[in-house]
């Protein structure tokens, strides 16, 4: 067999697999995109339905947020910095919720802040019922998403070397001080990645929110819910939410991305 | 001052050292790669726990294992500059020099001045806006140093300061770093592997070798008196040790070594075991027997011939004789003897060229 005959059929097969790729990934955006009726987008903002729904997915995606990067940022750095024995389980414990389905993460919930779960009849007594309840998706997007802030914080904890710390603890400064001013703004990158990567999650959260908060219009049903839900009755509407989300979505990629190429150091 | 005894285990392997340096001296800790030199450094600034031992500074205990005493680093008046430097990359030179007075809690703009005033003192006040990966070697290693000055620590620790520069760099911050180190106040430890600027910053130079201070001297000490094949051979000195056997009416003794007699200028007061130390310009190299007067002379093959710097105008000439002996001759005696690697040669010492010392 002639040696350009070879290369030319691996640059048509490469060819084909682009093409299919193509089709796989962007023929669904550019369908759905394609369904706005030209004006509408913004008439069914106004749908109360779609708007509760909007403004609920905001609120309960930006709490979810910032509780898991308040309680993410103490152990990612504790993972990045100490040895401790049982460590590994701890660091395959926290990446669970990624490859857990999600429903099977709604039910685990339920079994254990639900009212017949582990601390449902603690939190019972103090007058608290989670599940079906607003705070309930807070806590599956929180679930759900907190993995997706662990690991790249601290894979970029990790990656700042620890002669910098060194240093910095020989000039006097406590942990706490090298941490603010030298750890975070070495690895802001990854606390952009992180902070994006789980936003986009709990925003995308469906299968555990549903499990374990339910689909009550404008207490729990967020977007992704209301798309399903209006599947069944107006198409239309669905697809301006899900256009919407879309929007959300491609923006937060997009600020990661200009956040890696952001490099002005190091 | 710094009074320590420090005391390393890893793997196979212990460290133990012991040595008092006096208020605003250096003392440098000199030994090849793995010695165990950084991690008694490090040891000193507090990011690592050894084994047993104690650090004292001007009278401060910072360790103490038998007392379970052991400062944090942020507590000890220490300034380290690590050998790859660690400038933080995200901040300017004049944060970088001023954070450890900002982590201390100094006001800003009392902290600028101050690690202005440290940068001044380094000679690159001029950089004070760049980032460190603006800086070419030289400006980082001086501003790393100012880094570690700022605070005024009691304590000053340099690890290879000159090892990550080229060899123009390292000529002109050589001189600098030495009128520095003796200006200032602060009792200094510098740690390296290489032997002239071990004699150039040591007050005082510790040699290690096989996990301990083979010798601790000033440069004199060690340079017309090493006590061990190691330190000799660092310093770049022929030793022979032996038994030292009777003094002749001539003014000369006979050494007797592992490798045979040696004829030494007889030394005064000496009896017993002794060394004789033989400079390798004191060394002559034959190509044909000598015949004369020539006591210590010695048959082998040269091994090695190295051009010394800066023009190679002298040689040193490494030979497999027994005892082994380094020769430095010059250039155009090299020539003249058409020496070259794996030729046998005849090497001798005048008995007058001999240092001996017990």
């Amino acid at each position: 067999m002639k040696p350009g005959l070879g290369t030319l059929g691996l640059r048509l097969l490469t060819g084909l697999c682009l093409g299919l790729l193509a089709v796989l990934l962007l023929l669904p955006v550019i369908a759905l995109i394609l369904r706005v009726p030209s004006g509408e987008l913004f008439t069914r903002l106004g749908d109360p339905i779609v708007r509760q729904a909007l403004v609920l997915s905001l609120e309960a995606s930006l709490s979810a947020t910032v509780i898991v990067i308040l309680l993410g940022l103490p152990a990612a750095y504790l993972l990045a910095t100490r040895d401790f024995p049982g460590k590994r389980v701890v660091e395959v414990l926290a990446d669970l919720p990624m490859v857990l389905p999600p429903t099977v993460s709604g039910l685990a919930l339920l079994l254990a802040f639900g009212r017949v779960g582990l601390l449902g009849h603690s939190l019972g007594l103090l007058g608290i019922s989670l599940p079906f309840t607003t705070a309930a998706v807070v806590v599956a997007q929180a679930f759900m998403a907190a993995p997706f802030f662990l690991a790249p914080v601290r894979a970029g904890f990790a990656a700042v070397e620890s002669r910098y710390r060194e240093v910095a603890a020989t000039l006097g400064a406590s942990e706490r001080y090298t941490f603010f001013h030298v750890l975070l703004p070495l690895s802001w990158r990854a606390l952009v990645a992180g902070t994006a990567m789980s936003a986009a999650r709990a925003l995308g959260e469906f299968g555990a929110t549903i499990t374990f908060a339910g689909n009550l219009p404008g207490v729990t049903q967020t977007m992704p819910l209301a798309v399903y839900l209006e599947l069944q009755n107006d198409l239309e509407a669905a697809v301006a939410l899900s256009v919407l989300l879309l929007c959300v979505s491609f923006g937060l990629l997009l600020a990661l991305r200009s956040a890696r190429l952001g490099a002005r150091f190091l | 001052m710094l009074d320590c005894r420090l005391v390393v285990r890893r793997e196979g392997f212990t460290l133990e050292a012991a040595f008092l340096v006096a208020a605003g001296e250096t003392l440098v800790l000199a030994g090849e790669s793995g010695a165990g030199k950084s991690t008694l450094l490090r040891a000193l600034a507090g990011l690592y726990d050894p084994a047993a031992g104690h650090i004292a500074v001007d009278g401060v205990r910072w360790f103490d294992r038998a007392a379970g005493i052991s400062l944090a680093p942020d507590r000890r008046s220490v300034g380290w500059v690590p050998q790859d430097l660690a400038l933080f990359p995200h901040l300017p030179v004049l944060d970088n020099v001023a954070f450890g007075l900002r982590a201390r809690g100094e006001r800003g703009s009392r902290a600028r001045a101050r690690a202005r005033e440290a940068l001044a003192r380094v000679g690159v006040a001029d950089l004070a806006a760049r980032r460190p990966g603006q800086l070419s070697g030289g400006q980082q290693q001086r501003v790393a140093l100012a880094r570690a000055l700022a605070g005024e620590p009691r304590l000053l620790l340099l690890d290879e300061p000159l090892s990550a520069l080229d060899l123009p760099t390292r000529r002109a911050v050589r001189g600098e770093l030495r009128r520095l180190l003796a200006e200032l106040p602060c009792t200094t430890v510098l740690v390296t592997h290489n032997a002239v600027e071990a004699l150039l910053f040591g007050d005082r130079i510790a040699v290690l070798e096989g996990g301990r201070i083979a010798q601790e001297g000033n440069r004199d000490e060690l340079l017309r008196r090493p006590r061990s094949g190691y330190v000799a051979e660092f310093m770049g000195v022929n030793l022979l040790r032996g038994q030292l056997r009777g003094h002749g009416g001539d003014g000369l003794a006979e050494v007797l070594t592992a490798d045979g007699p040696v004829i030494v200028a007889a030394p005064a007061n000496v009896e017993g075991e002794i060394f004789v130390a033989v400079s390798p310009r004191e060394i002559t190299l034959y190509r044909e027997a000598p015949v004369g007067s020539a006591r210590n002379l010695y048959r082998g093959p040269v091994l090695e011939m190295v051009p010394e710097p800066p023009f190679g105008e002298r040689v040193r000439v490494v030979l497999g004789t027994h005892p082994r002996l380094v020769a430095d001759v010059t250039r155009e005696a090299a020539v003249e003897l058409g020496l070259t690697e794996g030729d046998e040669v005849y090497a001798s010492f005048k008995a007058t060229g001999t240092v001996t010392y017990p």
